[in-house]
């Protein structure tokens, strides 16, 4: 480089490397935030495909805030949520947990969609003794395998969601089975959970056939062909969301639904029924949240007043699963931090491993106190069409979590058996 | 460099040395960050803006680079700073393995074929669960104690990146750097005068894969963890926007545009996460449209410092 | 032996494999739609165009207005079909009178970080716009069912998609080979600076031939709308497959993207039947090999 001009300009270049070091130093000495309210930070997807589910989840948790405070808080304070994207990368969640840790000094963790996710959290809030709950991630890795007591999960893991299904799938008399799953780790966990359990309790089942398209897949056409060669009386759908209706619009005039019987925890959920309408899949067994079934108000009379209470909130939207498990995980927290009597990270979590019991308009959560999971109840339904035209989940079935769950001893194996792995 | 400009480089080493000590543990983090993605952007840049090759699977190698420190002090017990030094070398392993199928193409062809290998290494990533942990990554990858604090972090971080900074520019104001851009140029020509094009390119492509690696290894340990989607071509673009809001004619535009770019996202994605592609969509576009030179652009006004601008 | 067992039933069922074959033809009929605007927004200004699939989303979703807003009517569809790629014609005017026009003659690279902004931008806009639900379409009444090929149910709507496409090819053709525009269009590809010269308005001309093709993206992404879910993310998957695509056929080739299409669609079909284990990475995989063996695609040209 040679002299003269140059150096002025290379003079403000550094300048300018200066001046931006110091704008970052400047905006960074904000003032503290106020001690006072009780603060959460909940990390999640709120950009993208996941927003279908987590902005329902967010307005469940603003709704369950709202009512929390209104009647004076957590000990007396007011309980406070700060939201951050995690635009679904672990690595954008664990920068964020990060943040929120050292920067806004929250007092908990939450969050999490993508198994990854939660399990990249859990990890962090283990090595840095902060207390996380995940919520709406279902791996059942998060409190088993590789649970510890600074994490709770505060909604169903998919052993549960799964074994339910099994369980309504065993009462049938479909022996072949084959199934289409997502090719990744909650798809492969979905199935693994499902056919284990079904196997046991009905040991005469046969697999036939195994179809792993990959997450996000457009084209199920050729799976949709293999489905019907299969031989199988019913298949299991891991899928979900926008790639499961990719496959039920596309699979329908293949005619695999009259061949085949179908098995799909996730298609019973508005945000794929809806889309579907006309084309949605009759007859197929499911699982969801029916908070508009007559044979559940009567199980639950408190659940329809909720409904049209969320509806009032939420400015005219329908309740959805989501709603329901932010709602649940915001009351979860604020119920373990009364019971504690404190913020203090161990006295909380001592209340956790002690377990509580909570009532929902939905029926009752059991915060297990062993493995600091929670159990809800859960709903198995089959798909038909109603009188205004509209695809719902009827014929509904409560099964509650406690009966398909793990048990202690179970869960206490399973994380011997994968610290024994982390060793090797 | 001149005289002047030693000094302040000199001057703006002692800001970031002291800055631990005045600004709060999180914008120390954002520093670490920022100086990670400065290396990743560097390195690119070499290939980019000093070669004239854009690769859409750069985020390869620095994922091979991040797995391979993670999986040897997680499985193999190696000491972080072994792994780390290993961490470049298996990624500029790979960038030869496939930079040798990828410098035969030119311009989008070139590009392309980066891309699939790029998503190669991804699936292999993805699919490998048994060594990888596949989506659900490795965890707890976190560096010895003695490196854990923030600040620890941020001076060795600072360290590596800044050698390795010195040695890109070194690389850059070399005989091969100038033959590179005579490469970038007119690829004719340079053959006419003896140029090897093909290995100058393949050396160049070897590179950047080093210290993307090495900004892949930094990483891991910052991040305590790793995952598949360090390999996909959503990360490839990372750098790429970064060295073009930066200005890739010079050698430290990709510094200026990681600041820049880093800066921007912390302060708007957090507070509109819906709105911050928006955004950024709207300032790439505008730094293209308006400031043609990038970042440094605003600073430098009429420069040829390292090259003259790619024209068509 | 798990792909011997999805192999064997192939091995014996002709009609399956048929079905299959057709299947793949769809897939490769409605990918050369996809991908043929980007060859020709290529082709003529040199810009790699990464909104393109920007503009088929933007054309499935307004796919899904049009059916929600119109009346019910048996023609809805045929409406709505005709409607929504006019309304991606337009948009992609706008953005090209109002933002490419400025940096034709930059760096392509420079052009194509435009064009990435361009994908940011749209995606949020659309977010914002429809929100994060999914949403579909329905199949039209008269396409809703199936035909029986030699005894296996084939859906209806695809002979649509399989009759469309090579008619859009066709007048492609006719229109690039037979008429005064397609000419320019031609010229455009070899030597614009001389076009100019000759006095044409090369610019206009590119704002037709990009409005031409953003209208071929909204075709592709309203005639899709029926078979897959109209969601966010399905701008990045299209490009994705489009750009593909293109390449492996040859950059501003349009028999290269045919060919390329077809190739991938059939690909797509009975790969992932015969080698499930990579589905994820068949498409990339295939553009790797073609490329070792093709650095410019199948059909494509050395670049100036």
């Amino acid at each position: 480089m040679r002299l003269g001009p140059r150096t002025a300009r290379s003079r403000r270049a550094w300048l300018s490397i200066l001046l931006s070091l110091l704008l970052v130093i400047a905006l960074g000495a904000d003032p503290a935030a106020a001690q006072k309210p009780i603060r959460i930070g909940e990390i999640n997807s709120y950009s993208g495909l996941a927003t279908v589910f987590t902005f329902p989840y967010k307005e469940g948790i603003e709704m369950a805030l709202k009512e929390i405070n209104d009647s004076g808080g957590v000990l007396g304070r007011p309980l406070e949520f700060v939201f951050r994207d995690d635009k679904l990368r672990p690595d954008e969640a664990v920068k964020a947990a990060r943040e929120l840790v050292i920067q806004e000094k929250v007092d908990f963790l939450a969050g999490c969609i993508t198994s990854a996710v939660g399990l990249a959290i859990s990890a962090f809030a283990k090595e840095n003794k902060v207390l996380y709950f995940a919520t709406h991630c279902q791996t059942s890795r998060l409190t088993w395998d590789d649970g510890h007591k600074y994490v709770a999960h505060t909604t169903n893991n998919v052993t549960q969601y799964v074994r339910v299904m099994a369980r309504r799938a065993a009462q049938l008399p479909y022996k072949k089975w084959a199934h289409i799953s997502p090719d990744y780790e909650y798809g492969h966990n979905m199935w693994e959970e499902f056919s284990t359990y079904l196997k046991q309790v009905k040991p005469d089942v046969l697999y036939v056939q195994q179809n792993w398209p990959k997450l996000g897949e457009t084209d199920h056409s050729s799976y949709i062909t293999a489905l019907l060669q299969s031989g199988a009386d019913a298949f299991f759908s891991a899928l979900w969301g926008a790639q499961e209706i990719n496959f039920v619009k596309q699979a329908r005039p293949f005619g695999l639904f009259d061949k085949l019987h179908f098995f799909a925890p996730a298609v019973g959920n508005p945000d794929e029924l809806d889309p579907l309408g006309k084309e949605a899949p009759i007859g197929a067994i499911t699982s969801g949240f029916a908070w508009y079934d007559e044979g559940l108000h009567k199980l639950h009379p408190k659940l329809p007043e909720w409904s049209k209470r969320y509806t009032e909130f939420s400015k005219g939207k329908e309740p959805k699963l989501g709603a329901s498990w932010g709602y649940a995980s915001a009351y979860i927290i604020a119920e373990a931090i009364k019971r504690a009597k404190s913020t203090d990270t161990d006295k909380v979590i001592a209340v956790l491993s002690e377990g509580f019991e909570m009532e929902f308009p939905w029926g009752k959560v059991i915060m297990r106190g062993c493995d600091q999971q929670a159990i809800p109840p859960q709903w198995v339904g089959t798909v038909k069409v109603n009188a205004q035209g509209r695809p719902i989940m009827t014929d509904v079935l409560e099964v509650h979590g406690k009966d398909v769950v793990k048990s202690c001893d179970e869960v206490m194996k399973l994380r011997a058996a994968a610290t024994e792995k982390q060793k090797k | 460099m001149t005289p002047v400009a030693w000094r302040w480089l000199v001057a703006l080493l002692i800001v970031l040395l002291l800055l631990p000590l005045v600004i709060p543990a999180f914008f120390v983090l954002l520093l670490i960050e920022i100086a990670i993605l400065a290396l990743f952007a560097t390195a690119f840049n070499l290939l980019m803006g000093f070669g004239g090759m854009v690769s859409f699977g750069h985020a390869a190698y620095f994922a091979l680079g991040a797995y391979t420190a993670a999986l040897l002090v997680k499985k193999a017990g190696v000491a972080m700073l072994l792994a780390l030094a290993a961490a470049p070398l298996v990624a500029a392993a790979g960038a030869l393995f496939f930079g040798v199928f990828i410098v035969r193409l030119t311009a989008t062809y070139f590009a392309m074929l980066s891309l699939a290998c790029g998503q190669i290494v991804f699936t292999i990533i993805f699919k490998w669960t048994s060594l990888t942990g596949g989506d659900n990554g490795l965890l707890n990858v976190w560096p010895p104690p003695l490196l854990k604090a923030p600040a620890a972090y941020y001076y060795f971080t600072l360290a590596v990146v800044g050698l390795s900074i010195l040695a890109l520019h070194a690389i850059v104001q070399s005989p091969f750097g100038y033959a590179l851009k005579a490469v970038r140029e007119n690829p004719r020509r340079a053959r006419f005068i003896g140029v090897n094009v093909r290995r100058h390119q393949l050396i160049a492509f070897v590179l950047s894969g080093f210290f993307s690696g090495l900004a892949g290894g930094l990483f891991a340990f910052f991040n305590g963890s790793v995952f598949p989607d360090f390999a996909y071509f959503n990360k490839s673009f990372e750098p790429l926007v970064v060295v073009l809001l930066g200005g890739m004619q010079s050698f430290f535009g990709p510094l200026a545009g990681a600041l820049g770019f880093k800066v921007l996202e912390t302060f708007i994605a957090r507070q509109w996460p819906i709105y911050w592609p928006l955004f950024l969509g709207i300032v790439v576009i505008a730094v293209v449209v308006l400031l043609p030179r990038g970042f440094v652009g605003l600073l430098e006004a009429r420069t040829w410092r390292i090259g003259p601008a790619r024209r068509k | 032996m798990e792909f011997l067992a999805g192999l064997f039933p192939w091995i014996t069922n002709g009609p399956l494999i048929l079905v299959q074959v057709m299947s793949g033809l769809s897939v490769g009929m409605f990918l050369f739609l996809v991908s043929v605007g980007m060859s020709l927004i290529f082709g003529v200004t040199r810009i790699v165009n990464l909104a393109h699939g920007s503009f088929y989303m933007v054309g499935a979703y307004l796919m899904v207005t049009l059916i929600e807003g119109l009346p019910e009517h048996p023609l809805r569809f045929w409406g709505a079909l005709l409607l929504a790629p006019l309304g991606v014609a337009v948009l992609g005017g706008l953005i090209e009178v109002a933002l490419l026009r400025r940096i034709y003659g930059r760096d392509p690279l420079m052009q194509l970080i435009v064009t990435f902004g361009l994908i940011l931008i749209i995606g949020t806009l659309v977010l914002i716009v429809w929100g994060p639900d999914n949403k579909s379409v329905p199949r039209p009444e008269a396409l809703a069912g199936s035909v029986r090929i030699l005894g296996q149910p084939f859906p209806s709507y695809y002979l649509l998609v399989l009759g469309l496409a090579p008619l859009v090819a066709v007048c492609l053709w006719l229109i690039f080979y037979r008429t005064r525009w397609g000419m320019l269009i031609r010229a455009a590809t070899v030597d614009r600076e001389m076009l100019g010269a000759l006095g044409v308005d090369v610019s206009r001309l590119y704002t037709e031939v990009f409005m031409f093709a953003s209208w071929l993206a909204g075709l592709g992404g309203a005639l899709a709308a029926p078979t897959v879910a109209v969601a966010l993310g399905m701008d990045g998957d299209v490009l994705i497959t489009a750009f593909v695509v293109v390449v492996i056929g040859g950059l501003g080739s349009f028999a290269g993207s045919f060919i390329s299409a077809l190739l991938v669609g059939e690909l797509q079909s009975f790969g992932i039947l015969i080698i499930p284990a990579i589905s994820i990475v068949l498409l990339f995989a295939l553009m790797a090999v073609v490329l070792v063996v093709r650095p410019w695609g199948l059909l494509g040209r050395p670049e100036e």
